[in-house]
């Protein structure tokens, strides 16, 4: 069965070019182009995958709205923030909202697609038992790449998917320096440094939160940053 | 030129007081000058009124007919005291002037006549280079000698005959001829008739002593030489009408003193402007304190021109002049003369009218020295007055400038120093609560600074701003290129694709680097500050700019102890980016770029210097605001001129300040000082 994506973009050209690339991945898309509508359509039928913009017609915050509402319908639904906004505080406020995503419009719509697909996957995969094949540990760092986990120390780490492919490209080669373009290519994410910076900053709170000695990831000036056992 | 010596130049123009003042002062003196006119005036004529009403006092001869010189009229000085016979009229108080003896032949001989109360005094001095003495038993009528032959009328109306000769010089009587009963003409003496007969290199002096009892009222003298003949002066015979004495007239000055008071001359003259009398003295007492201010020096720029005004003729006998002939035409006159010195004379002529026909005028005389002083006095206070007035104007102005220029130059400097070197601007300004022009200026310095202010936040926003707003209209494009190569297109229709997407890539790193400043705002709203050691920071960042950028060679200099510091180290990564980002844009290929750390008493300093051009003066203090682009870039990455905006903006974070200066070896230094804690 096809998945239904819905997304909530008060920009109709654009919202039509991504219905248009998802429909291409062979996806089923609804567009909604305010809050209001997506909301009557959620109420009787949750879709797959949300893709929401922040700011809808005249509500500045109506995205963040939405998710909240979203969360409130189903704690399981993945939902990706897609905006032109890309401060910090936007990005930390739509991860808190429990995002599971957030892409600044630069993203290219193959880029978007394979979020979206890495994200279908997460999901499958956490519904399918454990495959060691693709489990990379690191000390007490255990990535698993099927289902997109990480946890330390065996505890859960709870990552977005940006952060996620962030800290598995650094701790797939321990000691190796990722410069912040290797790093946004391994997150198919078209960053800017300082997003970069302030992921990595997020990446260590989240792993600071279990393991408050945690100096994994290793700033390097000037180039980028490496894993250290 | 500075206010404070403009202001002084007007100040200047208080000159126009004393100026003003001088004006005032000929008016005065004119007026005053026309004031003693009109008294002096009035007084002559007061005097020539009384004196026609007697006219017997004044004009004792009836006889007014005309003087002529030519026929041997003679005009007698009054003698005040009697001279002694001795040849010499140094003894006679009067000036000399000696009237010449008309000569056909070349004698060349002068006479004066003066009278005393009892007698006639002649004056005689005769040229001659040759004494003839008088032979011992003279033949007066065929023998020739020096002689001088003096006729008489008589007042009972007969002529008497005397001659002077003698052969010794000396003290002589007169002598008549007589004809002898043999026909001879003798000689004898006639003692009541005394002279002196002087002889010098030049010729001889006269000076002859006649009662006036035998005096009438006609007189001739005529000098002949003994060797050649030749005579000078009238005889009877010559001139029967001729040879009148002109008498002053007794006890008028007398009278005329009755009439005056001190400080004036009166004289009255008859038609022949001889003078009958006169009374009074120009300057009789001098007037105490005048004489000191007698050439004050302003007197030079002040005094009424008077270099036209006639001299005042001086002459013993007579008076002369425009006044006097104006009078003697019947109309009375003053007028203004110099004397030789620079005084004045006021002279004022009156007709004395008898019986309808002009007989004389009186003339008074008074001397301008006073109207003088009196100006002279006024001037100087004036001057005084005006000068003090002046010193104080030109203080006061001076001072008043001095404080003007000094608030304006608070005013220049506080506007010179508004933008600060990092950009920062001052929004308030020195002299803003004056209520005067320089107040307002102030004030309107201050509107203008919180415009640029504004402005310059409007800028600093304005790179974000662009770039959020772009952002949705690039991503419609880029999204719908994507559809378009998803759709499967021709091989000639993907290289136009292909040309869109770079171009949509190339305004999305515009748009990046636009946006930069508004990133770094916000992750410095993030930042959290960690202790770290900046030291160890610069030396790696360093080592990665060395791969990062091998066209330039890099220097770095360190302190060997270890720096901490509390802050953000990504953010001071950046900064540095941006330093080292501009220093390479800088310099030119190969260009040695000095990176260094140093520490003070309370600051780290880091330095990034370049050896490239020197950045143009007026920029160097706006460098660090945003929007702000120096440099031709010689790459194509876009430059908005927020690269040292960032570096600015993480300076300020950590509480310290950024600077650009020129190396006076060549090149730019950028500076970063950072605060210890």
């Amino acid at each position: 069965m096809k998945k239904l994506i819905a997304i909530v973009e008060d920009e109709p050209a654009l919202r039509d070019n991504y219905a248009a690339a998802l429909g291409r991945q062979g996806y089923q898309v609804k567009t909604y182009a305010n809050r209001r509508l997506a909301m009557q359509s959620f109420v009787s039928h949750l879709p797959d995958l949300a893709i929401i913009d922040i700011s809808l017609e005249d509500e500045a915050e109506g995205g963040f709205d939405l998710c909240r509402e979203l969360r409130a319908l189903s704690a399981e639904l993945p939902i990706i923030f897609l905006t032109a906004r890309d401060s910090e505080l936007d990005a930390v406020s739509g991860l808190r909202l429990g995002a599971d995503d957030f892409l600044t419009k630069d993203v290219s719509l193959p880029h978007l697609a394979a979020r979206v697909a890495a994200l279908f996957r997460r999901i499958d995969a956490l519904r399918r038992p454990e495959n060691s094949a693709e489990i990379v540990r690191r000390g007490a760092l255990c990535i698993d790449a099927e289902k997109m986990q990480v946890t330390w120390n065996g505890a859960p780490v709870t990552l977005s998917l940006t952060e996620f492919w962030i800290v598995h490209a650094l701790a797939r080669n321990p000691g190796h320096v990722k410069n912040r373009q290797q790093l946004m290519d391994a997150a198919n994410v078209v960053l800017d440094d300082n997003t970069i910076t302030s992921h990595i900053k997020r990446v260590r709170r989240k792993f600071q939160q279990i393991d408050a000695g945690f100096d994994a990831i290793q700033t390097v000036y000037g180039m980028g940053y490496r894993w250290v056992e | 030129m500075s206010i404070r010596f403009q202001l002084l130049l007007v100040a200047l123009a208080t000159l126009v007081l004393p100026w003003a003042g001088c004006q005032y002062a000929r008016e005065l003196e004119t007026a005053l000058r026309v004031a003693q006119e009109n008294a002096l005036l009035a007084s002559a004529d007061t005097i020539a009124r009384a004196l026609s009403a007697q006219p017997a006092r004044v004009f004792p001869s009836a006889d007014d007919q005309a003087f002529k010189s030519a026929q041997g009229d003679l005009y007698v000085f009054p003698l005040h005291g009697e001279p002694l016979l001795d040849g010499y009229r140094d003894d006679w108080d009067i000036p000399a002037d000696l009237a010449p003896l008309a000569s056909s032949d070349r004698l060349t001989a002068r006479l004066q006549a003066g009278m005393t109360e009892r007698y006639l005094f002649l004056y005689i001095e005769v040229d001659s280079d040759h004494f003839t003495p008088q032979p011992g038993n003279v033949h007066p009528a065929t023998d020739r000698f020096d002689r001088v032959d003096l006729h008489v009328l008589r007042p009972d109306g007969t002529t008497a005959a005397y001659f002077f000769a003698t052969n010794a010089p000396g003290l002589i009587g007169a002598q008549s001829v007589i004809s002898g009963a043999d026909g001879v003409q003798h000689t004898a003496s006639e003692p009541r008739i005394q002279a002196f007969w002087l002889q010098n290199s030049q010729g001889y002096h006269l000076e002859a002593r006649l009662p006036l009892s035998l005096v009438g009222p006609r007189l001739w003298v005529q000098a002949t030489d003994g060797r050649s003949g030749a005579r000078a002066g009238f005889t009877p015979t010559e001139a029967p009408t001729g040879g009148r004495l002109f008498l002053t007239t007794p006890d008028l000055g007398d009278l005329l003193a009755t009439f005056i008071r001190a400080g004036t001359r009166a004289t009255v003259i008859d038609s022949n402007s001889l003078k009958l009398g006169a009374a009074g003295e120009l300057h009789p007492r001098d007037l105490g304190e005048t004489a000191e201010s007698g050439h004050s020096w302003y007197r030079r720029f002040m005094a009424v021109d008077t270099s036209r005004w006639p001299i005042a003729a001086s002459l013993p006998g007579r008076l002369e002049g425009k006044s006097v002939s104006t009078a003697l035409a019947g109309e009375p006159h003053a007028e203004w003369l110099r004397t030789g010195s620079q005084e004045l004379l006021l002279s004022a002529a009156a007709p004395v009218v008898v019986e309808g026909r002009v007989r004389g005028a009186v003339v008074l005389e008074q001397a301008g020295d006073q109207l003088l002083d009196l100006r002279d006095r006024a001037l100087r206070r004036l001057f005084n007055f005006t000068l003090w007035a002046i010193g104080v104007v030109v203080i006061f102005l001076f001072g008043f400038a001095t404080w003007i220029s000094v608030r304006i130059g608070r005013l220049r400097s506080a506007a010179d120093s508004a933008v600060g070197n990092d950009g920062s601007i001052r929004l308030s300004m020195p002299e803003s609560g004056s209520a005067d022009e320089i107040g307002a200026l102030a004030r309107g310095f201050e509107r203008l600074l919180a415009r640029l202010n504004e402005h310059s936040q409007y800028l600093r926003t304005l790179g974000g701003k662009l770039s959020h707003e772009l952002r949705t209209p690039l991503t419609i494009v880029r999204s719908s290129l994507d559809n378009l190569e998803s759709e499967g297109l021709r091989e000639d229709q993907r290289k136009y694709v292909t040309r869109a997407r770079d171009g949509a890539t190339r305004l999305q790193s515009i748009l990046s680097a636009l946006g930069a400043a508004a990133r770094v705002e916000e992750s410095i709203k993030q930042a959290e500050r960690v202790s770290f050691d900046l030291r160890d920071l610069l030396a790696t960042a360093v080592g990665a700019y060395r791969d990062g950028f091998p066209e330039a060679r890099f220097e770095l200099e360190v302190p060997p102890e270890a720096c901490f510091m509390r802050g953000a180290p990504e953010l001071i990564i950046q900064m540095l980016d941006k330093l080292i980002e501009n220093a390479v844009d800088f310099c030119p290929k190969g260009g040695l770029i000095g990176a260094s750390l140093s520490r003070s008493s309370d600051h780290y300093e880091i330095a990034v210097a370049n050896d490239g051009a020197p950045i143009p003066q007026a920029m160097l203090g706006r460098l660090f605001e945003s929007l702000i682009e120096q440099r031709q870039g010689h790459d194509d990455k876009p430059h908005f001129g927020l690269g040292l905006y960032i570096v600015r903006l993480v300076a300020e974070f950590h509480g310290g300040r950024a600077l650009a200066a020129n190396l006076s070896q060549g090149g730019a230094v950028f500076t970063v000082m950072l605060p210890l804690i």
